[in-house]
């Protein structure tokens, strides 16, 4: 809606006003705040307003030690938020990225353990084929763990390639398809392992979610940035990244002018599958366990965090930076709440009331932006 | 003018938002999920004042759970210490989180009733690493890795105990039968020696007991319920049940009293039933004959024990104490429940709302 601007009112008053910047200065301070309330720079500034409210009241939240524990809730959840704006972005959603996190998790676990306690695994149907009292088959070492990885890695991407698929070949509506393979993932994951947790995870494997490079610098920080990056460059710098905004917008029009739509949302469910997978595999390294259940609450955090960073729910809209900053503002409400010693069910109060008021915000930025980015 | 209503009602639920935190800053310690009134308080041994404390627990679905938590709570507030509770809401990443939070705080002492024995572990790596002494209730770590007072019942020997009975009362039958376990999560030690303490019962006693059914409940009573009608079904014939855990009794109850095997003592049909926790329901149906026997875990015991090694722990200055406190328990049995059940928390006090 940008002209609904009362501009040349503005620069009537203004030109009155001697001390008052000129009419095309006014105008471009104008736009520039604009631009930054709406876009990314909106949630940096929610952050820093919020940190400096909260200081005073949340003992220790501008410590050291807190900064590193905000850290370290911050990169795998960033990680599977910016894969959730693959999907948000086609005026997708995927929530089934809670249900590839409990069931790769677990595998990845599975295939690198060192032992595994036959009472409680021994009516696993992998038990005495991959896996044995002596544990998985990889865990002997960094090739082997680098295998399970790659493996598990791969096992994301194709349970996202399923996702899409359903939905780009049989044009059944993102919501049920994801809706059905969460509880379809998920069931998988607790039958596996007969809903138990797998421990005894190699020591080489769990310093994935936890080895510290140099200060705040660590391992799920390197991996984060480095996923970031080629997000970011994916959907800003690549055709690919212009076709999902295109699909976004306006399918049909996408498709008419020649977006290979089918391909796109395979690839985008795909990524997101990846994402997720990556950033359980974090979670699940610092909790030095496989868990069939790890992301059971997990999915309204992720896409909280996404609508905060002004990814639109409505698809064609949203940014790297901006997810990640919507995470950001996530983990410090979560870790400010916690702080200020609240019951949970506040704390679970407040993040609804944060859910609902970033939806609010997005049906108003999609409003006030029509169609840019 | 749209526009203008979705930025007030955006701004409305922002204010909300703010004005629900900022009421949270006054509650100082709250957040207990129970609603008892009674004190159940228990000795702590050490004066707590100017300590802070944070307390974790992961959930509190059963009475023993809403029992402990409430005692603990009350009994550091007692000790004038300024407690520090979080609900994780059976999340162990949460948990974890919590308890960091806590040691951003510079708590003096963590209590911890961990998600599970392998989260357990991960936690008190944390707190050793922090130099905060740390205490665990009721739910041993998986390993012996770190430094941490444990209080714990003798699930083995407490599951053992009240199984005997069952066995005992099985004899009088005259033949073979078959016997029944509900098993709780296997990720937790307590539900792995319970199940122990179970087989070898059955194991002693060949000739008494038929292969034992197996029904998962993984402490959920909604899959418990499930996965005992599916058993039921397939086995209609079960003479002796053993659930790991009494609040589990209302499930079976809703499964055995439509198929006619939900009858007291002495009345055909009964079906030889024992649990093990020792709540208030448990202590209502042995006293009404329809369950026979139950372990009792001594939870203000174990509290007592807990609190007191850790705020002696605080007050010496230890960062890293290590030591395990078994409560030996017992069986409460319908040929005991005259002299032993005012020895059974849950045949005392008022079930904290869980």
């Amino acid at each position: 809606m940008p002209t609904t601007t009362p501009a040349p009112a503005a620069s009537t008053t203004s030109s009155s006003n001697g001390s008052a910047p000129p009419p095309r200065y006014r105008a471009l301070l104008q736009r520039r705040l604009r631009r930054l309330l709406l876009g990314e720079g909106f949630v940096a500034i929610l952050i820093v307003v919020f940190v400096l409210a909260m200081a005073p009241f949340a003992r220790g939240l501008l410590s050291e030690r807190n900064m590193l524990n905000v850290l370290s809730n911050f990169w795998p959840l960033a990680i599977i938020v910016i894969g959730q704006t693959f999907v948000l972005v086609l005026a997708g959603i995927d929530l089934a990225q809670t249900a590839i996190i409990n069931l790769t998790n677990t595998v990845g676990a599975l295939l690198v353990a060192r032992a595994l306690e036959p009472t409680l695994f021994q009516n696993s149907a992998l038990w005495n084929t991959v896996i044995g009292p002596q544990g998985g088959p990889l865990g002997g070492g960094w090739p082997g763990i680098l295998l399970a990885l790659l493996i598990v890695v791969l096992i994301g991407a194709l349970l996202g390639t399923l996702n899409g698929l359903a939905i780009a070949r049989l044009k059944m509506p993102p919501f049920m398809v994801t809706l059905g393979t969460m509880l379809l993932f998920s069931a998988v994951a607790v039958w596996l392992t007969r809903s138990e947790n797998v421990t005894n995870l190699p020591d080489d494997y769990v310093a994935i979610g936890q080895a510290q490079v140099w200060g705040a610098l660590t391992v799920p920080a390197i991996i984060a940035v480095v996923l970031g990056v080629v997000a970011h460059y994916l959907l800003g710098r690549t055709p690919f990244g212009g076709w999902l905004y295109a699909a976004g917008t306006n399918r049909e029009a996408a498709i008419i002018s020649g977006v290979p739509y089918k391909r796109v949302v395979v690839t985008a469910y795909a990524l997101s599958g990846v994402f997720a997978t990556v950033g359980g595999l974090l979670y699940s390294a610092r909790l030095e366990a496989g868990r069939p259940t790890l992301a059971d609450d997990l999915l309204l955090d992720v896409i909280g965090a996404a609508v905060i960073g002004g990814v639109s729910i409505f698809g064609g809209k949203g940014s790297v930076l901006g997810a990640a900053l919507g995470a950001l503002f996530f983990v410090v409400l979560s870790n400010s709440l916690n702080l200020l010693n609240l019951p949970f069910t506040v704390v679970f109060i407040v993040k609804g009331l944060v859910i609902v008021a970033a939806a609010l915000l997005d049906v108003a930025r999609t409003r006030l932006l029509g169609g840019r980015r | 003018m749209i526009r203008y209503r979705t930025w007030g009602a955006a701004t409305a639920a922002l204010a909300l938002l703010t004005a629900l935190t900022a009421c949270g800053t006054t509650g100082g310690s709250a957040g207990s999920t129970t609603a008892v009134d009674e004190d159940i308080s228990v000795e702590v041994g050490a004066d707590l004042s100017g300590k802070r404390i944070c307390f974790g627990f992961s959930g509190s679905e059963t009475e023993f759970w809403a029992a402990g938590i409430k005692s603990i709570g009350d009994s550091l507030t007692a000790a004038n210490a300024t407690v520090i509770e979080h609900n994780s809401n059976e999340d162990p990443n949460r948990q974890l989180e919590q308890v960091r939070d806590c040691i951003t705080q510079g708590v003096d002492g963590i209590i911890v009733i961990p998600e599970d024995g392998s989260s357990a572990n991960t936690i008190i790596k944390e707190a050793n690493d922090a130099d905060i002494p740390i205490g665990i209730f009721n739910r041993p770590p998986a390993s012996e890795d770190g430094a941490a007072i444990i209080s714990v019942a003798d699930n083995r020997d407490v599951a053992a105990q009240t199984v005997q009975y069952l066995a005992d009362e099985a004899t009088k039958l005259g033949r073979k039968v078959q016997p029944l376990i509900m098993v709780g999560n296997l990720s937790d030690q307590n539900a792995v020696q319970r199940r122990n303490g179970f087989m070898d019962v059955i194991e002693a006693n060949p000739d008494l007991f038929l292969a034992p059914i197996e029904v998962q409940t993984n402490w959920d009573a909604a899959t418990g319920q499930a996965n005992l009608q599916a058993a039921m079904q397939a086995n209609p014939n079960v003479d002796v049940l053993f659930t790991s855990s009494d609040f589990l009794f209302p499930q079976i109850q809703a499964v055995l009293e439509p198929l006619g095997k939900w009858k007291p003592v002495g009345q055909e049909g009964h079906v030889i039933m024992g649990g093990l926790d020792g709540d208030n329901r448990a202590c209502g149906l042995i006293e009404t004959g329809y369950v026979d026997a139950t372990g009792v875990q001594d939870l203000f015991s174990e509290a007592s024990a807990l609190l007191d090694a850790l705020g002696t722990a605080i007050e010496n200055g230890e960062t890293d104490p290590d030591d395990t406190i078994v409560d030996p328990g017992f069986a409460l049995t319908a040929s005991n429940f005259a002299d032993r059940s005012q020895d059974m928390w849950g045949c005392v006090i008022t079930p904290p709302a869980s």
